[in-house]
């Protein structure tokens, strides 16, 4: 019995099973006889579509699947709103009709034997392609996809009465999301039952249901989604994609069980990318640097169409456009703009490392304007009284921003200097960031040998869950981490959830595991107070079979926050950046094990650092992915992550019963944006754009003369 | 990502390879390059043609003063080997930094030659060391120098129906003081500059650009001025002349000087 589990840093239980190999991929699942899917992409960004010829020699070869016959069956992929904003409604069609929007775009399925059949028959298929000029510039279309505008306070008054305004504007490059395992999906169909079964590769399983039950119209009761052990997502397998809905045809049409293992070329050019962002900030300040006003022009480069979620993250940013100060007007708008290149959607921090950026770069580039110290700068406008309520309209729960700041100040150890060969700078950067929020649920069940069943409606791609959750409910019943338990992702098995995603695990799935235990407990104290006192919970079990209990956890949005810092050197020679150290102060609430929390915060922190140093997805003047393979995406490796002090101040959420937030994407908020700083204050000051390659770098050191 | 179909034949020796070389077949060594550009289908040979069962050319020996190295031999052994560290220490400086160990442990010397990628590290070195590619066929044998051999970006001189069977490194190459410096995104990944200088016991030197073009760029001008005792910053800096690109071209200077520094210490 211990009642110190939650809070300690109790080591991933499932990594030995990972480590292994017996964990169990998508891939890795092998049915017998199953006919294997490769795609038909558009080499074009743009194009009209005529006949898709199918020659007669793949009959007995294979299987072909276009839009057409898809019409009347299957709808196109659906489309989300935002609050307040327009969305247009031109969600991703599962198979190109008459268009296609973008290079790798799927235009039909070709279904063999084996995967390299299916490519061969893939390559006899006659598309005829009608080019069109690409739109390959988000400020180049004219085509809205979303719009959202939002006024507060007295924006024109705040601007006239400032003594500085500070104008900047940024662009953040489209990435990759690059998880290890790349997206599939298998399909198998019973119809003496009419139930459709798919396995797939995703964050959750019901938001993958949902998507199916809308493009099939089909009941939910007819389709079982199985998610299985999950390499990794990032945000991209979050929503129903286009080739699952394939597969699902597929296995209906044919009753064979289909199955689609995605290639490393496919997840680079055909899964939705992050950020593609550009902003252009306004911030109003009194002469002693208080801020009295922002103002931003958000244009998103959203790609051809809408995937469910594309919306979501532009809107995010510009909730967040006051970061983590008390500035009481506020004048945000969002363009999401069409383009000819592959739909955006979240990527690890959707949305707030965006926001981050625009406002962390904008207070350095305030602070240099004013001859201030940018951290003295921050302490005269940071938040200190919760909840809240944000001129934008959303409500911080709790938070310490200046504990996180100072810390931050002191991990660091801030540098600066310049000689014949290099320069050196700091800088910091805060961000605040919206978690949680909706429902998420847990079963929770006495097995008859007394150890203890969790179903949980929320489920791991890498996040740790059968440790936190197993942490949460053993500290509830007051028994060994070993007696309970956890199922995930069968939507057959788990009760109905939200799924992975926002950092929301813990504070959502976690405080409903806890709910779910309490109730049990309580009906196992009355069935052993019936027993006698020395009644264990294997008594309990024999003496009442089957006992059980569900828990349905609701709650607004939960704000975590954090201050980073990194020390950035340039070489002159060059040009080349290298981060010497990094800072990750991180306010997640409580903290259910800090072992788990800092890995999260190092991995984000490595994308964070990844998106500064050389990651961009970049598409030739033709609109041609130029990403297709590692040798056009570049990834950070060990070798460039630099040493990453951490530490957790713990706010209470007073929102859950657990007082957490959430932790799993605040290093990738924080990192950008303190180390687009460091290396503006190596510079004297900062205009060019991530990734700062050498060559910019280079240049911006020759220009700007440091 | 699967390869369009082919066929495979297994060789165990050279004679048992050179029959079937031809226009339409590809040599498999390591894999390293083949093996993507197959599954990319951007190669579609007819005939795949592995020589990994060729034991007889996985040799590092030195032979009458000069290092003779057979096109099997794996990169890891080329980085493993004493006589090299020793004795032709630019080799070793240069191997390590071709992609990742798992990489070398399976890319042979002889493919990345023939492979002739401009970005790649061993193809510098080698052509700063005056290496000569010994190649045969079914007609006989030939050997020829790095300005013949390599003639552009995955190019060489290579006859379709030849073999490289062996990099030659003459007598006069040995114990030598050299330095390789080079530039790349991330550790381990293709470099996007660099450069192999050598100084030579007989005063001589060589300086070789990797990155400057579609081939190892010998810089003449800048041996010249070496060898006649001009100091590293101003014979990088002539050697990193006529690079397009001004960026690049400070990029080459700096990446030169560090490599001479380097060969001059």
């Amino acid at each position: 019995m211990t009642t110190t589990l939650v809070g300690s840093p109790v080591a991933r239980r499932e990594d030995e099973r990972i480590l292994r190999g017996a964990s169990r991929y998508l891939d890795d699942i092998d049915p017998p006889g199953a006919l294997h899917v490769a795609f038909v992409r558009s080499p074009f960004a743009h194009a009209r579509i005529g006949a898709v010829a199918v020659p007669d020699g793949l009959a007995g070869m294979a299987t072909v699947i276009t839009a057409a016959d898809l019409t009347g069956r299957v709808g196109d992929l659906p489309v989300q709103g935002i609050e307040d904003g327009r969305v247009a409604d031109e969600g991703h069609p599962v198979l190109a009709r008459d268009e296609v929007r973008y290079a790798g775009q799927p235009v039909a399925a070709v279904l063999a034997e084996s995967r390299a059949v299916a490519e061969d028959a893939a390559e006899l298929i006659e598309v005829d392609y009608e080019p069109l000029a690409p739109v390959l510039d988000a400020s180049a279309s004219d085509v809205r996809l979303t719009e959202w505008h939002r006024v507060s306070g007295d924006v024109d008054g705040a601007f006239e009465s400032a003594a500085h305004v500070v104008r900047a504007s940024y662009s953040l490059p489209r990435l990759a999301p690059v998880p290890m395992e790349p997206r599939g999906a298998i399909g198998s169909y019973d119809e003496a039952e009419d139930l459709l079964t798919v396995w797939v590769s995703a964050q959750d399983s019901h938001r993958q249901l949902a998507g199916l039950a809308k493009v099939f119209d089909r009941p939910e009761e007819r389709i079982r989604v199985i998610v299985p052990d999950v390499g990794g997502a990032f945000g991209s397998k979050g929503v129903a994609a286009p080739e699952t809905v394939v597969v699902a045809t597929a296995a209906m049409a044919t009753g064979r069980t289909v199955k689609w293992a995605e290639d490393r070329e496919e997840n680079l050019i055909a899964s939705y990318q992050g950020r593609g962002v550009e902003a252009e900030v306004e911030l109003a300040l009194e002469a002693d640097g208080r801020m009295l006003g922002v103002r931003a022009r958000i244009r998103a480069d959203l790609g051809g169409y809408l995937m469910q979620t594309t919306a979501i993250p532009a809107h995010t940013t510009a909730m967040l456009m006051g970061g983590v100060y008390d500035i009481r007007a506020a004048d945000v708008q969002v363009a999401g703009m069409r383009t000819n290149k592959v739909p955006t959607g979240p990527y690890r921090g959707a949305g707030r490392p965006e926001a981050a950026y625009f406002v962390e770069c904008t207070v350095d580039r305030a602070a240099r304007d004013l001859g201030m110290d940018p951290l003295e700068l921050r302490r005269r406008n940071l938040i200190r009284t919760f909840p809240y309520r944000t001129a934008l309209g959303w409500t911080y729960d709790s938070g310490d921003y200046e504990r996180c700041l100072e810390l931050a100040e002191e991990l660091i150890a801030p540098e600066r200097h310049a000689d014949d060969t290099r320069v050196v700078g700091t800088g910091f950067g805060m961000y605040v960031e919206r978690a949680g929020g909706m429902f998420e649920t847990a079963d929770a069940e006495l097995l008859p040998d007394g150890r203890l069943l969790i179903r949980s409606g929320s489920s791991p791609h890498g996040q740790g869950h059968d440790t936190t959750f197993a942490q949460l409910a053993a500290e509830r019943l007051g028994v060994g981490l070993d007696e309970v338990e956890l199922r995930f992702g069968d939507s057959k098995q788990v009760p109905r959830g939200v799924g992975t995603f926002a950092s929301r695990s813990v504070a959502m799935g976690g405080s409903a595991v806890v709910q779910a235990v309490d109730a049990l407990k309580e009906k196992v104290e009355a069935v052993a107070a019936r027993l006698g006192r020395d009644a264990s919970l294997g008594d309990v079990a024999a003496a009442e079979p089957g006992l059980r209990a569900s828990a349905r956890f609701e709650s607004d949005l939960v704000f975590s926050s954090g201050a980073y810092g990194a020390v950035a050197e340039i070489e002159r020679a060059t040009g080349r950046l290298r981060v010497l150290r990094l800072a990750a102060v991180d306010d997640a609430g409580r903290i259910v094990n800090p072992l788990l929390a800092e890995g999260q915060v190092i991995g984000g922190t490595a994308q964070g650092l990844g998106q500064c140093l050389v990651e961009e997805a970049v598409y030739d003047e033709e609109g041609n992915p130029t990403f297709a393979s590692f040798v056009g995406y570049s990834l950070l490796t060990a070798a460039e992550m630099p040493p990453v002090e951490t530490a957790f101040v713990e706010s209470p959420s007073p929102l859950n019963p657990l007082g957490a937030k959430g932790i799993g994407e605040g290093g990738a908020i924080g990192a950008p944006a303190a180390v687009a700083n460091a290396v503006a204050d190596a510079l004297g000051g900062l205009d060019v754009d991530p990734p700062f390659t050498e060559e910019k770098l280079w240049r911006a050191l020759r220009e700007g003369g440091a | 990502m699967k390869p369009a179909p082919f066929d495979y034949r297994a060789a165990a020796s050279v004679d048992e390879t050179l029959p079937l070389l031809g226009l339409d077949s590809a040599v498999l060594a390591g894999g390293q390059s083949l093996v993507p550009l197959l599954n990319l289908r951007l190669a579609r040979p007819e005939l795949v043609v592995d020589i990994n069962g060729v034991t007889e050319l996985d040799y590092v020996r030195e032979d009458d003063g000069a290092l003779r190295i057979g096109a099997m031999t794996r990169q890891v052994a080329l980085e493993r080997s004493e006589l090299v560290s020793e004795r032709w220490p630019l080799l070793h400086k240069a191997v390590e930094l071709v992609g990742h160990p798992q990489i070398r442990a399976r890319g042979t010397v002889g493919g990345s030659v023939v492979h002739a990628d401009p970005a790649a590290e061993l193809p510098v070195a080698l052509t700063a060391l005056g290496a000569r590619f010994h190649l045969r066929s079914a007609d006989g044998a030939r050997a020829l120098g790095a300005a013949e051999w390599f003639k552009g970006a995955l190019y060489t001189a290579r006859e379709p129906q030849e073999l490289l069977v062996e990099i030659e490194l003459p007598a006069e190459s040995a114990d030598a003081r050299s330095g390789f410096a080079e530039h790349a995104r991330t550790h381990g990944d293709f470099a996007t500059a660099g450069a192999a200088a050598v100084r030579f016991r007989d005063g001589g030197a060589a300086l070789v650009l990797l990155g400057a073009g579609d081939v190892p760029a010998r810089a003449e001008a800048a041996e010249r001025a070496l060898a006649g005792g001009a100091a590293p910053r101003e014979a990088a800096a002539l050697a990193a002349r006529d690079v397009a690109g001004d960026h690049r071209r400070a990029l080459c200077a700096e990446l030169a000087r560090r490599a001479i520094e380097e060969a001059t210490a």
